[in-house]
């Protein structure tokens, strides 16, 4: 009785130990992260000691107020703000109405007109970033949130995965609807949207921090200090000599964690829109 | 009747926003990066005149390309296995469902929200040689991106750890639905953890692996941003790829002549390799 009670126990502890490995393996995967967190609350001559530490000796928010007080953060951070909210609502809007399209209308040239939708993946917007650019500047959208919004504002995996959740909508809810007198378009923002919440927040949140974090194509279309996002903003702290790197630490954390916040909140949300997407797809 | 015919054009209004920006940020730049790349263009980008494939000889003929092409391949060769790899002793750490698997679960797939320049803001402090952590860690004295020895390595580990999220919960989702009995079945035979992987888990997952790797392939084929950001511009041309050869060319220099067909040319080689590993995926992965 006695050697079973101990070999459950040690069975326990066993479970115990492989759960608390794999939460110390979790901290080491986010090392990086919790070093910037340790670091951005360090007085500036620790950051200077050699050889360098982990913990802070003694906490301290001076590199926050310096990056605050001696750059233009808030702005970048608006920036952003706009970029990527305005996006992902424009990206919801196209998105759901060709989704709507391609779901519930028969018409001529649709699969060519879907088929030119999902094409769109195979060219990476790297390659075109060059000419967009002249695009954007011919037609005087430099410097603008219009200029940086512009690229962002479709996207194919997301008018993919609506239509697949809008398959799955029953049309006999749209013909009843249809008899009852509801236009198509009453039947669009009064039934189908109202009802496709999930995947709608699922679309907005993961292009609001992919747009967020993106890096190459705002800092191209913006020369302008004032137009920066923060993704190019914290970059330019990086010109000066190393003593800047308390305040950049700061700065990358004053960046990270909406969407690091975004992303533990909706954790569940954004991976099943991921795995809806991919495994169709 | 006449509201019939109207009703025809109904699907195409709800499509007409999405097809415009399809076009005019994707479709159309792309055919005109491919006429223009066999132009001679000015410093605005604009054509001059018509030179064939001028431009593409001059470019591989360009040591500076060359050495971007081999670097991306690098880039490609040692960030997408690594990655993987990695997502994958944690997807089978945290296969089992448990009380507080959730927590470590989230933090297995945290690095996906964070941006190429918030991380290279980071590393780079991490591989700073005297200031950094990572020398104290590893009690070496490298400087890991100055050194062009080491440089690319060093870029080429911020993107595995930037993947790492991602790939995580795909195969974790994967490693779950593998059949419980057939897993118990190994178990009580004494399969142990890394046989048991190998033999009987990636086989059942190798599709998730394949979309993976394929998904990670054209992310690194395009891998410019780090560079852009952690090797002056990507200028030092140790650890430049072929976009940010081609942002360089274009962007600093004014040499759109080199830009578009660089540009060219990494979608092609892009294109090239997916179509190789499709070729793969019908002799090595398993849909039954």
């Amino acid at each position: 009785m006695e050697h079973i009670a101990n070999a459950k126990a040690k069975k326990d502890l066993g479970k115990i130990a492989f759960q608390a490995a794999a939460v110390l393996l979790g901290v080491l995967v986010l090392f990086p992260v919790i070093y910037c967190f340790f670091v951005s609350f360090m007085m500036p001559n620790q950051i200077q000691s050699i050889p360098p530490t982990i913990f802070p000796k003694q906490w301290t928010l001076a590199n926050y107020w310096n990056v605050m007080e001696t750059t233009t953060i808030g702005r970048f951070m608006i920036n952003s703000l706009i970029l990527a909210g305005a996006s992902s609502v424009i990206r919801l809007i196209t998105a759901s109405f060709a989704a709507f399209a391609f779901a519930f209308y028969e018409f001529k040239g649709r699969n060519v007109l879907f088929m030119l939708c999902l094409g769109t993946v195979m060219i990476p917007s790297d390659v075109v970033l060059v000419t967009n650019y002249q695009t954007i500047s011919r037609m005087g959208l430099v410097n603008t949130y219009i200029g940086m919004m512009s690229v962002f504002c479709v996207s194919a995996m997301n008018i993919f995965m609506m239509r697949q959740n809008f398959l799955t909508f029953s049309k006999t809810l749209q013909e009843a609807a249809y008899v009852d007198g509801c236009s198509n378009i009453r039947f669009f923002f009064k039934i189908l949207l109202p009802t496709s919440t999930p995947v709608l927040t699922t679309v907005f949140i993961s292009s609001f921090i992919s747009t967020w974090n993106t890096y190459l194509w705002p800092m191209l279309v913006t020369n302008n200090p004032l137009m920066r996002t923060v993704q190019v903003g914290v970059t330019m702290l990086n010109n000066e000599d190393g003593n800047v790197y308390g305040p950049i630490m700061a700065a990358s954390m004053m960046v990270l964690v909406p969407t690091a916040m975004i992303f533990l909140i909706f954790r569940k949300k954004i991976v099943s829109g991921m795995m809806g997407g991919a495994i169709k797809g | 009747m006449k509201r019939k015919g109207l009703r025809q054009f109904e699907p195409l209004v709800y499509l007409f926003p999405a097809l415009l920006f399809f076009l005019l940020f994707t479709y159309y730049p792309f055919i005109k990066t491919v006429f223009n790349s066999f132009f001679l263009t000015n410093f605005m980008g604009v054509r001059r005149e018509f030179v064939g494939p001028e431009n593409y000889i001059r470019i591989l003929q360009d040591k500076d390309f060359l050495a971007a092409v081999k670097n991306t391949f690098i880039y490609v060769i040692t960030s997408v296995p690594v990655s993987v790899l990695i997502a994958l002793v944690l997807a089978m750490v945290a296969s089992r469902k448990t009380l507080c698997s959730p927590v470590y679960e989230t933090m297995y797939a945290l690095p996906m929200a964070m941006s190429s320049s918030v991380c290279a803001m980071i590393f780079e402090l991490m591989y700073n040689p005297s200031l950094g952590i990572l020398n104290e860690i590893l009690g070496t004295n490298i400087s890991w991106l100055t050194d062009s020895r080491f440089t690319i390595y060093a870029i080429s580990f911020i993107s595995v750890w930037m993947n790492i999220g991602y790939n995580f919960l795909f195969l974790l989702a994967a490693v779950r639905n593998v059949p419980s009995d057939l897993i118990e079945a190994a178990t009580m035979e004494g399969t142990g953890p890394i046989r048991l992987t190998t033999r009987i888990i990636l086989p059942i997952i190798s599709p998730t692996v394949f979309f993976l790797i394929i998904n990670s392939l054209a992310k690194s084929m395009m891998m410019s941003g780090l560079v852009i950001i952690l090797s002056d511009g990507g200028r030092s041309g140790s650890a430049s790829t072929m976009i940010s050869y081609m942002y360089t060319q274009s962007v600093n220099a004014q040499n759109y002549n080199n830009g578009y067909a660089a540009a060219v040319v990494a979608f092609i080689i892009t294109f090239a390799l997916m179509l190789l590993s499709f070729g793969f995926e019908k002799k090595y992965v398993n849909y039954d």
